[in-house]
This record gives C-alpha cells, sequence and structure tokens, in this order.
C-alpha cells in the first residue's frame, strides 16, 4: 500500500495527531468532533487528498468526524467559515485577501497549490506561449478576472488595451468554436477537458510569467485558530497525509474520487488527467524539503507583491505557519 | 364551442410527423454545428441517455422530488396569500409588495445564506423551487379571484353573508382557470429552480451535472439534461393542462361588472408603498437577527447606509452602482417588451393556427425549464453577444408566463357572446379581436406584471453570463471578491427598479381594465 511509502516528516505528523487526539478527553474523542471542510468547487480530483484521509479513517483515528461540503457556481467559501458552519474552507490568498477587506477574521494555515493554477490556454495554429504573444488577440474570460489579467500584463511589460476582451462564461466553447482566440482559465480543467475530447491545447502557466499567488489554501478565523487548534491540527494532519498518498498514486486518488461520489458524474480520464496535472503545481522542492502545504518568507513576500498588483493591500500575518509546524513536528 | 377543448383524434398523427420533422431539423442542425460545440444532435442524445441512464435516474429523481416539494410548498404559499388578500383586502397592496420584493432576491445572494441556514441536504433546493414559483401563481391567482360577475357577489351578500362566503362560494370557483395557468407556469419554474438550485453546493442531481458537463465540453451530456428537463416539464405542464380540461367543464361567464372610475384618493397608494417599505425592512432585519446570520454575508439595512451614506468610500460605491444600473436599464426594457411581445402574440397566433398548437407549446415549455446556460452559447453563436443576442436571451427568459396567462386568457372569452358571433357566422379574426382579446386583458396584465421582476432577474443573469455589463455582472463580481455591502446594496436597487416598473404597468392596467374589465379595478 502507499503508506509506506509516506514519508518521516508524515510518519511524525500522525503522531502529532495521534498525540492530539489522545490529549482530548477519551469521551469526546470517541464521540467524534463533527467538523466542516468547505471546499471551494464541486468533488472531482481537485480534492482527492482530503477523500484519501476521509476513506482511510485516519481523521476518525484522530477524533474528527469530518464533513466534505462541496462547493459551487452560487457556494462561496467564506460564508460557512464566517459563520463556523465550516472549520476550514479552502480559498485562495486573493479572495481572502478580499474577504479580510470586507472584515473577514480569516488566517492562511496552508497552501496546497504553491502554483497558482491561471492559465492563458490557445490553439496551437494561433499559440500564447508567453504574455507578449496577447497582443492583437480576443482573450474570453469572466470580467471578474479582469484584475487578474492586468496583473499579468504589468508584471511582463504588456499594453492591456492591445488585447481584446470578451465576456465569455467558463467554457472551452467559445475557444473551440473560434469565438475567442485564447481563454482565462485554470490548468486543470478546461484544457483537460478539451485534451480529452481530443482537442489539443497549449496552456500558458502564468506563475511561470510572475503571477504568485498562492491558491487552494485553507483558511479559518482568528477565533477557530485561537480555540479549536487541536482540531485544525487533526484536521490538517490528515489532509498533509492525504495529498502524499495522493501524489504517490494518482491513478488510485482519481478512482478513489469516482467510487466516493458515484452520482457526481465524473469521467474516469478527465479526473485521471487532471490528477496528474496539478501535481507540478502543488508539489515543489520547497514541499520537498519542507512538507505539503508549505511556504517560507520569501514566497509570502512574492504573493504580497501580486497582491498588490491585484489591488489589495496585505501583511505577512496573513499567513500562520503555527498549525503547519505542529503538523509536521518541526 | 370554446376554444378549450379541440377533438384529440386528428391531432396525434399529424403531432408525430411534426416531432419527426423537428428532430430532424435537429440533428441536420447539430451535424452542421458539429465543431462549435454548442449543439448535441438526437441520435447522440438518445445514445447517452441509455449508457448513463441508471447516472441521469438517480439524478432526475433528486431533482423531481425537491421541484415537487417546491412546486407543493410555493403554490400553497401563493394561494394562503391570495386568500389573505382577498379575505383582508386593505391589506392586500402591501401583501402584492412584499410578494414582489421577496420575488427579486436573486439567487447570488439567497444561495450562501440558505446553504448556511439549511446546511447540506435539500433544504436550498426546495426552497429556491418554492421562491421561483409562488409569485406567478399568485399574481394570475389574484386576478382570477376577482373574476366572477357582480350578480354572484350580490347574491352571496343578499343572504347577509360576508367576505369568507365570498371567497368560498363565488371567487374560489372563478379563480379556477386562472390558478391553472398559475399551476401550468410553474410546473417548468420549479423543475428549473431545482435544478439552478443545486449551484448552491448541492451533492447530487441534474444541476450538479450540468455543472460539470459544461466544464467538460461535454455537449451530448449538456443537451441530454436539457432534453430531460424538458421531457418531464413538458409532461408536468401536460399533466395539469388535462386536469384543466378535466375540471373546468363549465363555459366563461360573462362578467358584467359597474365601469368604476379610477377615484382612490392620491393618498392611499402612496401611504401602501410606505407601509411595504417598512414592512420590508423590518422582516429583512428581523430575519437576519431571528437566524443569527452573521453580518459578515448577511447584511441589514443599517449596514447598507453605513456603506452607501457614511462610509469613507460611500461616494464611490454610489457612484459604481449608478453606472451599473444604467448599463442594466439599456437592456431591461427592450428585452421586457421583447418577452411580453412574444408570449402575447404567439398565444394570439396560436389560437389562429391551433395545428401548430402542441409544437409551439412543448417549444415553449422547454425553453422556460432548460437552464438558461445551456441555451445560451447556441443563442450567443447565432446572434452573438450584441443588443440583439442580449435581448433575445432576457425574451426567452421571460415570454414564457405571459404565453401561458394569454392562453388562458383567451379561452376566458364568455360562451354566450361567443354564441353570439356565431349566429351571424363571424370569422375567426373578428372573434378573436372583438370577443377573445378583451377577455384576455385581465390575464395579459397579469403576465406584463409578472414578467417586471422577471426580466429584472433575467437582465441581470444575461450580463453575468453574455456581457460581463451591469448590475449582474456587478454582483457577481461582489460575491466573489467577499463584497456583501455592494451585493446587497444591487439587491435593493434592482428591488426598487423592480417595484416602479411594477407600479407603472399597475397605472395602465387600471387604465385599461376600468373600461375592459372594472371587476379587477374595483376592490
Amino acid at each position: 500500500m502507499t503508506y509506506r511509502t509516506l514519508s518521516r516528516r508524515t510518519l511524525l505528523a500522525t503522531g502529532t495527531a495521534g498525540i492530539a487526539a489522545a490529549a482530548m478527553p477519551p469521551l469526546r474523542a470517541r464521540a467524534q468532533t463533527p467538523v466542516g471542510l468547505q471546499l471551494s468547487w464541486l468533488h472531482s480530483v481537485q480534492f482527492a487528498g482530503s477523500y484519501i484521509a476521509q476513506d482511510r479513517g485516519w481523521w476518525r483515528e484522530a477524533g474528527l468526524d469530518v464533513s466534505l461540503a462541496q462547493g459551487g457556481p452560487n457556494a462561496p467559501v467564506e460564508p460557512p467559515v464566517v459563520s463556523g458552519t465550516a472549520l476550514v474552507g479552502i480559498s485562495a490568498a486573493d479572495y481572502t485577501a478580499a474577504a479580510i477587506e470586507q472584515g473577514a477574521p480569516f488566517r492562511i494555515l496552508a497552501v496546497a497549490m504553491q502554483k497558482n493554477p491561471f492559465v492563458v490556454a490557445s490553439l496551437p495554429a494561433n499559440p500564447v506561449n508567453e504574455p507578449a504573444d496577447l497582443m492583437g488577440k480576443k482573450i474570453g474570460m469572466a470580467l471578474a478576472n479582469m484584475p487578474v489579467l492586468q496583473a499579468l500584463c504589468t508584471l511582463n511589460g504588456v499594453d492591456i488595451d492591445q488585447i481584446e476582451v470578451v465576456p465569455t462564461q467558463y467554457s472551452a466553447q467559445p475557444l473551440v468554436a473560434g469565438e475567442v482566440d485564447c481563454l482565462l482559465c485554470w490548468e486543470t480543467d478546461l484544457p483537460v477537458a478539451m485534451a480529452i475530447q481530443g482537442i489539443e491545447s497549449l496552456t500558458m502557466l502564468m506563475a511561470d510569467h510572475g503571477y504568485a499567488v498562492h491558491s487552494q489554501t485553507y483558511i479559518a478565523t482568528d477565533d477557530s485558530l485561537a480555540n479549536r487548534r487541536a482540531e485544525l491540527v487533526a484536521l490538517l494532519s490528515g489532509e498533509v497525509r492525504g495529498w502524499e498518498a495522493y501524489r504517490a498514486d494518482t491513478d488510485a486518488a482519481a478512482a478513489l474520487t469516482l467510487a466516493m461520489f458515484p452520482d457526481a458524474g465524473l469521467d474516469i480520464e478527465i479526473q485521471k488527467l487532471q490528477a496528474t496535472r496539478q501535481v507540478p503545481l502543488m508539489f515543489s522542492d520547497l514541499t520537498d524539503a519542507n512538507g505539503f502545504g508549505w511556504w517560507t518568507d520569501e514566497t509570502v513576500a512574492a504573493n504580497i507583491e501580486t497582491l498588490a498588483l491585484l489591488g489589495r493591500t496585505v501583511t505577512p500575518d496573513l499567513w500562520d505557519r503555527s498549525i503547519l509546524e505542529e503538523v509536521h513536528g518541526s | 364551442m370554446t376554444a378549450a377543448i379541440p377533438a384529440p383524434t386528428p391531432r396525434w398523427p399529424r403531432g408525430l410527423f411534426s416531432l419527426a420533422l423537428l428532430l430532424l431539423a435537429w440533428e441536420l442542425a447539430a451535424r452542421a454545428l458539429a465543431g462549435a460545440y454548442v449543439l448535441a444532435a438526437p441520435s447522440d442524445v438518445i445514445l447517452h441517455i441509455a449508457q448513463n441512464a441508471g447516472l441521469l435516474g438517480r439524478a432526475l429523481r433528486e431533482t423531481l422530488a425537491n421541484a415537487a416539494a417546491g412546486f407543493v410548498a410555493g403554490n400553497l404559499a401563493a394561494i394562503c396569500l391570495a386568500a389573505g388578500a382577498l379575505t383582508w383586502p386593505r391589506a392586500a397592496p402591501v401583501i402584492a409588495g412584499l410578494a414582489l420584493l421577496v420575488f427579486c432576491l436573486p439567487l447570488v445572494a439567497t444561495g450562501p445564506i440558505l446553504r448556511v441556514l439549511y446546511g447540506p441536504g435539500a433544504g436550498p433546493q426546495v426552497t429556491l423551487a418554492a421562491l421561483a414559483v409562488y409569485y406567478t401563481t399568485f399574481v394570475p391567482l389574484m386576478v382570477g379571484l376577482r373574476a366572477a360577475p357582480a350578480s354572484w357577489f350580490d347574491l352571496v351578500r343578499s343572504y347577509g353573508r360576508g367576505r369568507v362566503a365570498e371567497l368560498v362560494h363565488v371567487r374560489t370557483r372563478a379563480s379556477l382557470p386562472y390558478l391553472f395557468a398559475g399551476l401550468q407556469i410553474a410546473a417548468p419554474a420549479a423543475f428549473l429552480g431545482a435544478m439552478v438550485g443545486e449551484f448552491t453546493g448541492a451533492e447530487r442531481g441534474m444541476g450538479v451535472l450540468t455543472i460539470r458537463a459544461m466544464r467538460t465540453l461535454d455537449v451530448t451530456a449538456i443537451w441530454s439534461l436539457a432534453v430531460i428537463a424538458a421531457a418531464v416539464s413538458i409532461l408536468a405542464y401536460a399533466a395539469v393542462g388535462r386536469l384543466a380540461t378535466a375540471l373546468l367543464t363549465d363555459r366563461p361567464p360573462v362578467i358584467l361588472s359597474p365601469p368604476v372610475t379610477p377615484a382612490h384618493t392620491g393618498w392611499r397608494p402612496l401611504a401602501d408603498a410606505v407601509v411595504v417599505l417598512l414592512v420590508a425592512v423590518a422582516a429583512w432585519w428581523g430575519a437576519m437577527e431571528a437566524f443569527g446570520l452573521n453580518a459578515f454575508f448577511a447584511k441589514r439595512p443599517d449596514d447598507l447606509w453605513q456603506a452607501l451614506y457614511m462610509a469613507p468610500d460611500a461616494a464611490q460605491t454610489r457612484a459604481t452602482l449608478t453606472a451599473a444600473l444604467r448599463e442594466t436599464s439599456i437592456y431591461l426594457l427592450p428585452g421586457y417588451a421583447a418577452g411580453l411581445a412574444l408570449g402575447a402574440s404567439l398565444a394570439v397566433a396560436l389560437t389562429l393556427a391551433p395545428a401548430l398548437r402542441p409544437g409551439a407549446t412543448a417549444l415553449a415549455v422547454t425553453l422556460r425549464s432548460v437552464p438558461i446556460v445551456t441555451t445560451a452559447p447556441l443563442l450567443v453563436l447565432l446572434l452573438g453577444r450584441g443588443a440583439v443576442g442580449t435581448i433575445a436571451l432576457v425574451a426567452t427568459m421571460v415570454f414564457f408566463p405571459t404565453f401561458v396567462a394569454c392562453i388562458h386568457g383567451l379561452r376566458q372569452a364568455p360562451g354566450q357572446v361567443l354564441d353570439v358571433f356565431d349566429s351571424y357566422a363571424a370569422g375567426p379574426v373578428a372573434r378573436l379581436w372583438h370577443v377573445k382579446v378583451p377577455a384576455m386583458l385581465p390575464a395579459f396584465f397579469a403576465a406584463a406584471r409578472m414578467s417586471v421582476p422577471a426580466s429584472v432577474l433575467a437582465v441581470t443573469v444575461v450580463e453575468w453570463l453574455a456581457t460581463g455589463r451591469g448590475i449582474g455582472s456587478l454582483m457577481a463580481l461582489s460575491a466573489s471578491l467577499s463584497d456583501y455591502d455592494m451585493l446587497w446594496s444591487a439587491v435593493v436597487v434592482i428591488s426598487l427598479l423592480s417595484v416602479l416598473g411594477h407600479a407603472a404597468v399597475g397605472l395602465a392596467e387600471r387604465r385599461v381594465l376600468s373600461v375592459f374589465a372594472a371587476e379587477q379595478v374595483a376592490v
């Protein structure tokens, strides 16, 4: 089983979780503390690390009864986390920064996607390989993402007025139909859909061109961070173990996702491809050295710079590594 | 004879023939547009449904159960509201005003609140299905409850009985045709409401599968879901229609009412408006406090007052809202007018050419039961993202209630009057113009009033989907940036817009109906 391939660090984390569970009153541990994890989108392999933790009972062992609430087009992450319906939510640094400006008391506890998954996808006949190629092209995107495009242009000295923006639904259809030349989307969804449909596409990862925004971040409120630390540690250590197991066998993670959500209409080929394509976004030399979810002062500084271009002013204390440090035992 | 029950026998072969023709045209269109990924061929759709019968069946069962629960709850609420308004006429304008305001709430604002209130499960889907139907039943029902000859009320009063007896013995019977119009409008709307309700984070159902299929560019799956949604809605629509023809065997009466001059004092409507406003603000505030909703996303009236008038950036917030409102209003009136005209003219045309009715009705129900996210790419491809495409999308989303209400309204042509026309061998156009269209007017104005909030919501959805401008886009953006002050301010703006539009239609209605259907105006 993949369990044997786990790193020393993760095993340590298990130990920590075990201690955390042991530290709780036995009755309560047996009763299982109910905890909500609010996902940012519909169930898919995007959250397979959580499914593995759930499936193998790692949270149950730690005394947590975790319910995974899926997101959706009209299911934002922030309200359930603020209300306490969910202990932890999956967000992204830019959304979290915006919510904080509106008075939400959030901290980022861990970073699942080290590299932001935003790409510009295009077709080989009319490729966008670097930001300068955007000039003179029609890009399909939600107008809500204008700040993202603006930031990319600023970072790379591209005149945004040279780009024609077409407001589109979040779908590869306008690109395939030739209505636009390229799309602003995620590396792991629309390009995967096109590949499965037999349409070859190119992606330019914005993170490779200076766009540094932590994505799929774990957020919790200040209050939870102060008063529910044991649960947070147990939840995140399950996540860490889950994602390590995910990395060891992404095909198995895809299969588990389908098995757990038979009514979600998932396609195994799409899930497998998506699972492999998100690995380079989630794991890096940094996580190899320090463990899943890690960040450093340097990556935070880069995030603060990009967030400033998005019109968000944040300070380094938006990120709180104390839970993750406890999980990784450092 | 009345237009209600044509003999069914000769219609079937012709119906089958048109169905085959339609399928052939659809197949050819899909093959021609294959590269654009906007339309799947019926052959592929049938194959997909057969291959995924288990998955689709489970999704359908889930959505259908939620839609049915919402249908029952929403229509019961409408019936109770209407009965309350008629037994206590002084409260009628307030009840109608509040009903309108609740209908104006967009999914982008209600979705997160319902999910936090209900947690996981079907609660939000059922609630949104109920919210999608109650108003379009309430409005025609109010018209129907008044559509009785004055002499019947005189009879009740001559027995010394009061308003409750009136309601039970006279109004209920008179309202049935209008109630059935409401129920027919509700059938596809409940299904669509339940499907869209699943966008709030539901675990399973047809809406969840639709979102998935949109993302994976699985056009066959998208259209399979659309076909199932349409088929279920057409069946429900037809079943309500059958029930109506079985129960409504009496010929519509001649409603002779003493003409009224709209002689209400200038102050009463204004006082009503103030009461509605106060009750609405109190209910909004009270409900949020009662449920203990966090002020981060559930903004109270005083939060908005702060954001719009007190905060340092208040002027900028107001400017953003005004700019968005201006962009929205460009498409609102044309979209509203186009939807209303389309619905009414289709209903009138079908009385002149009844052979086309089954096909056209099926198409109309389909357009109302399939989420706009499915049909929008096709319409955008055909008509573009400019004014024509935008107005067409809005019209598509709002014409259905008008169409159904007018169909039922045209049937309210009094039997005896038509007999007179028969005896003079008057042609169909003369009967239409002199009898049926005047009989349709109360239903038409009901539709015109229902369509006001519907078209405001439709414009905001189209803005979010296709144009990326205006209030709709601003609401989507605000929700994603947790700017709930802006989101709720936008909700207030579109509510006020709907109320103003509603009042304008109401003025026109009083003018016209005081001549053609005085019983509607004299309360």
